[in-house]
C-alpha cells in the first residue's frame, strides 16, 4: 500500500516561496515524475513527501494517514539521493542493511533481505566493499538496495540517475523501470530531465516556480499541454512560439497568417501560436491537414543521424512570454526550429516553403499562457488519447 | 655599480644582506631556524632543568650551574616511595577523563546544533560561546568556591558539598573548556555532506541517531582531537585543580602530590622536580601517539568554514 495526497502543500523561505499551493494525488503502485527546471521546487516537494522538510502550510497523507509532521522514519518510505549518500564508513552489507539494523530487525531476516536485494540488483559479490571501492553505477545500485530492502510503502527518488555518464544513465533507466514494476511500488521521481520524465513515468507532473503547471499522462503532456511552459518544457528540441493576434478568423504575425476559421479560441484575441519541430514540414510534404506555405530561408542545418535539425529564418520576430514562463527555457528563437527527415535535400541559405500539421498547432493566450486550443481542425478534438 | 659590489664584500653584514635580499628565501630559513631555536629551548630548557635538580641530591641544591651537581637517579623511585604519587597520577586522569566525556557529550550536541542547523539566533548564541571561552576561569573562583562549598542557598535548597570530590574540578573545567570543543565540533560537524544526514533520517534514524551512527563517526578526527584536547588541558590546569580539593581528601591531583614534598621545615626540591617530570610523561607520550591527529584535526577545522 502506498498512496499519496499533497494537499496545497505550501513551503516558503523567509521571502522565497519554494512550493506554492501543490495538489498532488498518487495512486498506489504509480510512477509519477516530477519534473521542471532547476529551482522549481521539486526537491523541495520531495523533501516535504519525506519529511525532511516541513510544510509551511498544508498537509501530507500516506495512506490517508495525516503524515505531515512525523519524522521521517516514522514514515514508511524510501529515498535515494542524488549525489547517492552511502555512509562512507560503512559497507556495503552495512549500508544496506542500515535502516533495517536500526530497527532491531532479526540478523537473520537483514541477512536475507540483504541478500534478495543484492541478487535483484546484482550486488552479490560486493557486499563487503566499502562505497569508495566502487563504480558509479555499483554505488547507485547499493543506494536503490538500502531503499528497497526495507519494503517501503513509497520509494523517492531525487535525481537518483544526475550524477552518472550518459549511456549509464539510460542503462538503469531501463532497470529502474523495470524494478519499479516488479516491486510495484508507489515512486516519485524528481528530475530535469523531460525526456526521464517522459519514459518512465505513468503520470508527469511539471513544476515550475513552485507552482503545479499540469499532471497528466506523459503524451497527454506532449500533445495538449495545459499551458505555454509545459508546452515548451516537455519535447526536445523545444517547442516553436510566435506571438501574435487573431484578427478575422486569421492568426496574424507579421508575414505569418494561419486560417483558424475553424479552430475554437473563445474569442481571445492575443495568442501566442505554438508549433513542435516534428509537426513543421516542407511544403512538398503532404501531411494530412496542413496550413498554408509560408516562405523561409534555411539558417543552419544540424544533422544528428536519423533526422536534420533545420534553424529557419521565416522573419518573424521572436516570440513574447509572459511573466509565468521561465524565458530562457522555451523562447528566444527568432528562428524556427523543424526537424526534417535526414534524406531531405536542403542547403543553408537555400529559400524553402514550409507547413504546419494543423492537427498539432497549439494556441496559447499570450497574457496567461493557458493553452486554448490543441489543433485548428474544425472537427472537435478527441480529449484525451 | 661595479665597485659597489667589490665594496660590500668587504662587510661581512652586508654581504649577507646583498644575499637576503637577492635570495629571500635563504633569509627565511634562517629566520625559521632562529626562531625554531627560540622555542625549542624556551619549551625544553624548563624539562632540562627539571632534570637537573630532579637528579641532584636534595642538600647539594645550592648556587646551581648548569650541569647536575651528582647524580641520583634513584630520585625518581624514591618519589612513589614517599608518597603514593601513583594515586595522585589517576586521580587527575579520572579527573581529565570525566571532564573529557562531559565536554565531549555536550559539546558534541551543541556543535551538532551549531555546525549543521540553521536557527534563528545561531549567531548571537555562538557568539555567547566565543565571548565566554574568553573569560579568564580565575574570575570565578570565588562564587564557585562558595557554591561548591554549600554556602548557597537558592529557594531554599542549599547547595551541594561538592568540595574535595571530583566534581568540583570537573565541573568548572567541563564549563571552561566546552566552548573550544563546541568550535572545534561544529567545524567538524558542518563538513558533513547534508545528504548523508537526510539519508540516515529517511533509513530510520532520529537526529540523535544520525549523530552517533553517522556524523561523528565520520568526524572521527574532529572528536579525537577534541577529547585529547580537553584532557591536556584538564589534566595540566592549575587553579581549580589547587584549590577546589583540600589536598589531604581521597580526590587529590598530581598538583598537590608535587606539593607534599613542600614541608615545613624543608622543601625536597628533587623530589619535587622528579615528580614533575614523572606527570608530565603521560601527557607527552598522549601527545606523540596522537600528534597526528591532532595536527590533522586542528588543521581540519581551522581550514573548512
Amino acid at each position: 500500500m502506498g498512496s499519496l495526497r499533497l494537499a496545497t502543500v505550501t513551503k516558503q523561505y523567509d521571502d522565497v516561496v519554494a512550493v506554492e499551493r501543490i495538489d498532488l494525488d498518487i495512486a498506489d503502485s504509480e510512477f509519477i515524475s516530477l519534473v521542471g527546471p532547476s529551482g522549481c521546487g521539486k526537491s523541495t516537494t520531495l523533501e516535504m513527501i519525506g519529511g525532511l522538510t516541513i510544510p509551511s502550510e498544508g498537509k501530507v497523507f500516506i495512506d490517508d494517514e495525516d503524515v505531515t509532521d512525523l519524522p521521517p522514519k516514522d514514515r514508511d518510505l524510501a529515498m535515494v539521493f542524488q549525489n547517492i549518500a552511502l555512509f562512507p564508513h560503512m559497507n556495503v552489507y552495512k549500508n544496506i542493511s542500515y535502516g533495517l539494523r536500526i530497527r532491531n530487525t532479526d540478523p537473520e531476516e537483514i541477512e536475507r533481505r540483504v541478500n534478495e536485494a543484492a541478487e535483484t540488483l546484482q550486488l552479490e559479490g560486493l557486499l563487503t566493499r566499502s562505497p569508495s571501492e566502487l563504480s558509479g553505477g555499483q554505488r547507485q545500485r547499493v543506494a536503490i538496495g538500502r531503499a528497497i530492502v526495507r519494503n517501503p510503502s513509497v520509494f523517492l527518488m531525487d535525481e537518483p540517475l544526475a550524477n552518472l555518464d550518459a549511456k549509464l544513465r539510460v542503462h538503469m533507466r531501463t532497470e529502474l523501470q523495470q524494478l519499479q514494476r516488479k516491486l510495484d511500488v508507489t515512486t516519485i521521481y524528481v528530475t530535469h530531465d523531460q525526456e526521464e520524465a517522459m519514459t518512465m513515468s505513468d503520470r508527469v507532473a511539471v513544476i515550475n516556480d513552485g507552482k503545479l503547471q499540469q499532471i497528466a499522462p506523459p503524451l497527454t503532456c506532449y500533445n495538449e499541454p495545459a499551458n505555454q511552459f509545459v508546452a515548451g518544457f516537455i519535447g526536445s528540441p523545444s517547442m516553436n512560439f510566435v506571438a501574435g493576434s487573431i484578427d478575422g478568423a486569421q492568426f496574424v504575425s507579421e508575414n505569418l497568417r494561419i486560417d483558424l476559421s475553424d479552430a475554437d479560441y473563445d474569442g481571445v484575441t492575443d495568442v501566442t501560436l505554438g508549433v513542435r519541430p516534428e509537426d513543421i514540414y516542407f511544403a512538398d510534404a503532404e501531411p494530412l491537414e496542413r496550413t498554408e506555405p509560408i516562405d523561409a530561408t534555411v539558417d543552419v542545418l544540424e544533422p544528428i543521424g536519423e533526422k536534420i535539425f533545420v534553424y529557419l529564418d521565416a522573419g518573424l520576430e521572436e516570440a513574447t512570454s509572459g511573466d509565468w514562463a521561465d524565458a530562457d527555457e522555451t523562447v528566444g528563437r527568432s528562428q524556427f526550429l523543424m526537424s526534417a527527415p535526414s534524406e531531405s535535400a536542403v542547403e543553408e541559405g537555400e529559400s524553402v516553403e514550409i507547413v504546419f500539421d494543423r492537427t498539432s498547432v497549439h494556441l496559447f493566450e499570450t497574457a496567461t499562457g493557458e493553452a486554448i486550443a490543441h489543433d485548428i481542425v474544425s472537427e472537435p478534438t478527441t480529449p484525451t488519447r | 655599480m661595479r665597485e659597489d659590489n667589490e665594496d660590500t664584500e668587504r662587510n661581512l653584514i652586508q654581504q649577507y644582506a646583498r644575499r637576503a635580499i637577492e635570495r629571500p628565501e635563504s633569509a627565511y630559513r634562517v629566520l625559521l631556524y632562529v626562531v625554531t631555536a627560540f622555542f625549542l629551548l624556551a619549551s625544553l630548557f624548563p624539562f632540562y632543568w627539571l632534570f637537573v635538580i630532579a637528579v641532584t641530591p636534595n642538600r647539594s641544591i645550592v648556587d646551581m650551574g648548569l650541569l647536575p651537581k651528582g647524580f641520583h637517579p634513584s630520585v625518581f623511585v624514591e618519589v612513589f616511595e614517599t608518597i603514593p604519587f601513583h594515586i595522585y597520577m589517576l586521580n587527575s586522569a579520572i579527573i581529565a577523563t570525566l571532564t573529557t566525556i562531559v565536554v565531549l557529550f555536550v559539546g558534541s550536541i551543541a556543535g551538532y546544533v551549531f555546525g549543521r542547523y540553521d536557527f534563528p539566533g545561531r549567531t548571537p548564541l555562538l557568539l555567547v560561546v566565543l565571548v565566554i571561552s574568553y573569560f579568564p576561569g580565575v574570575a570565578f573562583l570565588i562564587p564557585i568556591f562558595q557554591l561548591f562549598t554549600a554556602n548557597i542557598e537558592f529557594l531554599g535548597v542549599q547547595s551541594p558539598m561538592l568540595y574535595n570530590t571530583p566534581w568540583s574540578i570537573v565541573m568548572p573545567l567541563s564549563a571552561l573548556t566546552m566552548p573550544l570543543i563546541i568550535f572545534l565540533l561544529s567545524t567538524f560537524y558542518a563538513q558533513i555532506p547534508d545528504g548523508l544526514e537526510d539519508a540516515a533520517r529517511i533509513e530510520g534514524s532520529t537526529r540523535l541517531g544520525a549523530l552517533v551512527r553517522i556524523i561523528i563517526p565520520l568526524s572521527a578526527p574532529g572528536f579525537a582531537t577534541a577529547g585529547i584536547l580537553s584532557f591536556i588541558i584538564v589534566y595540566n590546569e592549575f587553579f581549580f585543580s589547587y584549590l577546589m580539593v583540600s589536598g589531604t581528601g581521597d580526590w587529590s591531583p598530581i598538583l598537590h602530590g608535587i606539593f607534599q614534598f613542600q614541608g615545613s621545615q624543608q622543601v625536597a626540591y628533587d623530589l619535587m622536580a622528579a615528580a614533575s617530570i614523572i606527570g608530565v610523561v603521560p601527557m607527552a607520550i598522549l601527545v606523540m601517539v596522537a600528534q597526528d591527529y591532532i595536527v590533522s584535526g586542528l588543521t581540519q577545522g581551522a581550514l573548512k568554514e
